[in-house]
């Protein structure tokens, strides 16, 4: 009878005389096998051949057509993105806040006081509402079109395109993918990280997702690049320039990203380039339910659901600082008064940084919350015309070009929304880390809006 | 004086009280341990290489004066790790299976830096030498077992097994080899850490094939078939080889994958020694196995990565995985 503990004792014995490479020996064993069972199972006709294969690949990643397809792709993702998620983003938002002011009158007839009814239908169910409305929609048409283009087998292809520019960062090609997804929403792209295999590079992926602008930020960049950038052309090349102005800040971010994960590679996270090795698959034809599943399943709702545990007490906190007075002013009007001096400096106002602090959920909300502030009213509230946007922002508030250049820097280079630091959390499982990825952006967003606001005023520009 | 700040004085001042003491005194045992440990592995060296230490060698060694090195050698002794036999010094039973522990901690330690956290090779040494001490021999039993029971560091030391045995240092110095003899690097001496650096700076890795094409007083010239390395012979003596084994003998005319022309077919003979732990893993779990036939099907326009199909697969690699994995071109009328 051999008892578990002498097999043990057999093989530590048998160990030391095994030759380095018994690896090596044993997994092409299990190749050279399941090679033969193959042979005998299966019969080809003929040789298979990757013809069409081969030339999709020559024509995607050809120097001339390779990075230009690469970017209309994703520019056209982007586009059907924001255009196809107005109609029922505007929807969801008056289904919802219907409710809400039924809800409120409701609890009003019923006798509740003020405070109760504002505290939990305007502050704690309009930050979800609103939540819920702006974030639905664009992700649920963004992650099945990027769902669509990774079944169909043309992401590793980007990768493969776009490894030399990642390689010189001390970063992984597959890099671009996430950074991809980080347009849909950076708590998915953080997610998606998990393709990088060695921990180093995944960690650089991880930090620097922050440095693309999510669904959440381009509708406040496209406002500003409206309302602002395009005003300063004439109407002939207006909407080109505000589409240019949102470009030039995603191919900054793009810029930071590289500049960054390099920064990182060579110091905190050194180490030498890990394996890259990417499978480049076969093109198929895409299983339709299958990306419906995996791209609202775990990614549209997974995202969500996180959104809304940090909208609600977000919501609460929004209301309290809009509702409770002190010494007549909104405890929301002190704050962003505190704020102003550094809002100043850094060619902002404190009214802005107030609505980056308490809108930390996400990046939808700021917009709203700013507007909030500034008109004094008691619930997070948008403004339908680009016209009336304008007078309030530059008659009554004083925003200047500065103030519009510096927001969208702003916009781009700050800390992670809540959703996506506690994904960072999730993902590295270190407090550490999830500091870091949440200050570095913000830190570098700070100088950055700084030097841009300092230069200008020397300058002369404002 | 106000009630409340005076009882947050007296609280402030309690917990100093607790934990700042404690605190201290785990500091200088930890500082204390860590001087043991370093002095009973130099002791180790030592008796391994047939010297004998002194308190002076000792102070050499760890960089401290003489009267601290006595400290720690009384310390040691009373602990019962050390004996006096008239002027030597010499380990007892407990202290050089303690010696070997901490000795097997580092090596794995450092297996574990280049292999898996993919630290680079200068970088490894004074890492693990930070990390080496207060490890249990459960932890390092654990690492072992996870990293796959390695026999040898990154620069070729043996590691000790469970049972503190430490096999023979394979190789001889470059300096006692015989010239134009080809020989296969099989231990790159990591102190003192400048040479160490001069070799790496020359580009030698563990594993290489080189024959040495001259020897003088002033400088030692070899060749691994391709590039020429330069190394003053204290340096050197520093580089340990060894005789070619068998299967090394069929690389013989095999190139790295990175030099195949774009859809030249060629099997892989092996993977290269330098490329261990997670990216060996990697290339094997891919099916880069020897034998399987591999050709560059997919150009990239920016020359790297390059796309290869094997075993019906297109798989990307970068220039300098590539050149980890030593193929032999089929040519047209063998097969």
């Amino acid at each position: 009878m051999t008892t578990p503990n002498e097999i043990l004792n057999k093989a530590a014995e048998l160990r030391g005389t095994l030759s380095t490479g018994f690896r090596d020996e044993i997994v092409k064993s299990l190749y050279s096998e399941s090679e033969a069972i193959t042979n005998r199972a299966v019969h080809a006709k003929g040789e298979k051949t990757y013809d069409l294969d081969q030339r999709i690949d020559r024509i995607v990643t050809s120097p001339i057509f390779g990075l230009p397809l690469m970017l209309v792709i994703l520019a056209v993702v982007i586009w059907i993105t924001v255009i196809g998620a107005n109609v029922p983003s505007n929807m969801l938002a008056s289904g919802l806040f219907w409710i809400e002011e039924q809800a409120a009158t409701l609890f009003t007839n019923l006798g509740a006081p003020w405070w109760l009814t504002g505290f939990i239908w305007h502050g704690v169910y309009r930050g979800l509402a609103w939540v819920i409305a702006v974030m639905l929609p664009p992700m649920a048409i963004f992650f099945p079109l990027f769902t669509f283009l990774e079944d169909l087998g043309y992401l590793p292809r980007v990768a493969f395109n776009m490894d030399f520019l990642f390689k010189k960062a001390g970063a992984h090609g597959k890099q671009s993918l996430t950074m991809a997804m980080g347009f849909g929403c950076n708590a998915a792209g953080i997610v998606a990280t998990r393709i990088i295999d060695s921990p180093r590079e995944r960690l650089i992926a991880i930090l620097t997702n922050n440095f693309v602008p999510c669904n959440g930020r381009f509708p406040t960049l496209i406002m500003l690049g409206t309302v602002f950038v395009a005003a300063s052309f004439s109407p002939v090349y207006a909407s080109i320039a505000a589409a240019g102005s949102v470009v030039a800040v995603v191919v900054l971010g793009v810029f930071f990203t590289l500049i960054v994960s390099w920064a990182l590679s060579k110091t905190v996270l050194k180490g030498e380039a890990s394996a890259f090795t990417l499978e480049l698959p076969p093109y198929r034809s895409p299983n339709f339910l299958q990306i419906l599943y995996t791209s609202l399943i775990d990614r549209t709702f997974f995202v969500l659901w996180r959104a809304i545990l940090t909208a609600a007490p977000a919501g609460a906190i929004i209301w309290i600082m809009a509702n409770i007075n002190i010494a007549g002013t909104s405890i929301a009007q002190h704050t962003a008064n505190f704020l102003d001096p550094l809002g100043f400096l850094m060619g902002l106002d404190g009214v802005i940084l107030l609505a980056y602090l308490i809108a930390i959920p996400a990046n939808e909300i700021v917009v709203p919350t700013m507007l909030m502030v500034y008109m004094g009213t008691g619930m997070m509230i948008e403004l339908e015309s680009m016209e009336a946007l304008r007078t309030l922002l530059v008659e009554q508030n004083g925003w200047t070009m500065l103030t519009a250049v510096n927001l969208m820097l702003f916009a781009l280079l700050h800390n992670p929304c809540a959703t996506a630091i506690i994904t960072i959390y999730k993902e590295t499982n270190s407090r550490k880390w999830a500091t870091v990825g949440a200050l570095m952006p913000l830190g570098i967003g700070v100088v950055v809006t700084i030097a841009t606001a300092s230069i200008a005023r020397l300058v002369g520009w404002v | 004086m106000n009630p409340i700040l005076l009882i947050s004085l007296l609280v402030v001042v309690l917990l100093g009280a607790f934990f700042i003491p404690k605190q201290i005194k785990e500091r200088r045992e930890n500082q204390r341990r860590e001087e043991v440990e370093d002095a009973l592995k130099h002791l180790l060296d030592r008796e391994q290489q047939g010297r004998h230490a002194s308190p002076e060698s000792l102070a050499g060694a760890l960089g401290f004066a003489t009267t601290k090195v006595l400290k720690i050698l009384a310390r040691m002794e009373m602990q019962g790790l050390i004996e006096h036999r008239g002027v030597e010094l010499h380990l007892t039973a407990e202290g050089e299976r303690w010696a070997i522990h901490v000795v097997r901690a580092h090596r794995l330690l450092e297996r574990y830096l280049a292999d898996e956290a993919r630290l680079p090779l200068e970088k490894i040494h004074a890492e693990a030498h930070r990390r080496e001490h207060g490890m249990t021999p459960a932890q390092v039993d654990a690492m072992d077992a996870a990293l796959g029971y390695p026999a040898h560091d990154p620069h070729g030391d043996p590691i000790p097994n469970k049972d503190g045995i430490i096999a023979e240092v394979e190789g001889i110095p470059l300096t006692s080899w015989k010239k134009d003899q080809l020989a296969r690097i099989v231990h790159l001496e990591d102190e003192p850490e400048i040479a160490f650096a001069q070799i790496l700076a020359e580009g030698l890795r563990l594993g290489q094939t080189v024959r040495i094409l001259e020897s003088s007083p002033e400088r030692y010239l070899l060749s691994d078939g391709e590039a020429e390395y330069r190394l003053a012979p204290a340096v050197a003596a520093n580089v340990h080889v060894a005789a070619l084994p068998e299967s090394m003998l069929a690389l013989a005319d095999a190139i790295p994958l990175d030099e195949l022309a774009h859809a030249e077919k060629a099997e892989i003979v092996a993977l290269d020694e330098a490329c261990q732990g997670f990216t060996r893993r990697r290339f094997l779990d891919l099916g880069l196995t020897p034998g399987a036939v591999i050709f560059p099907e997919l150009k990239n326009s920016f020359r790297d990565p390059r796309g290869y199909r094997v075993r019906g697969t297109l798989i990307a690699l970068r220039r300098e995985q590539a050149n980890q994995i030593w193929v032999k071109p089929i040519t047209a009328g063998a097969h």
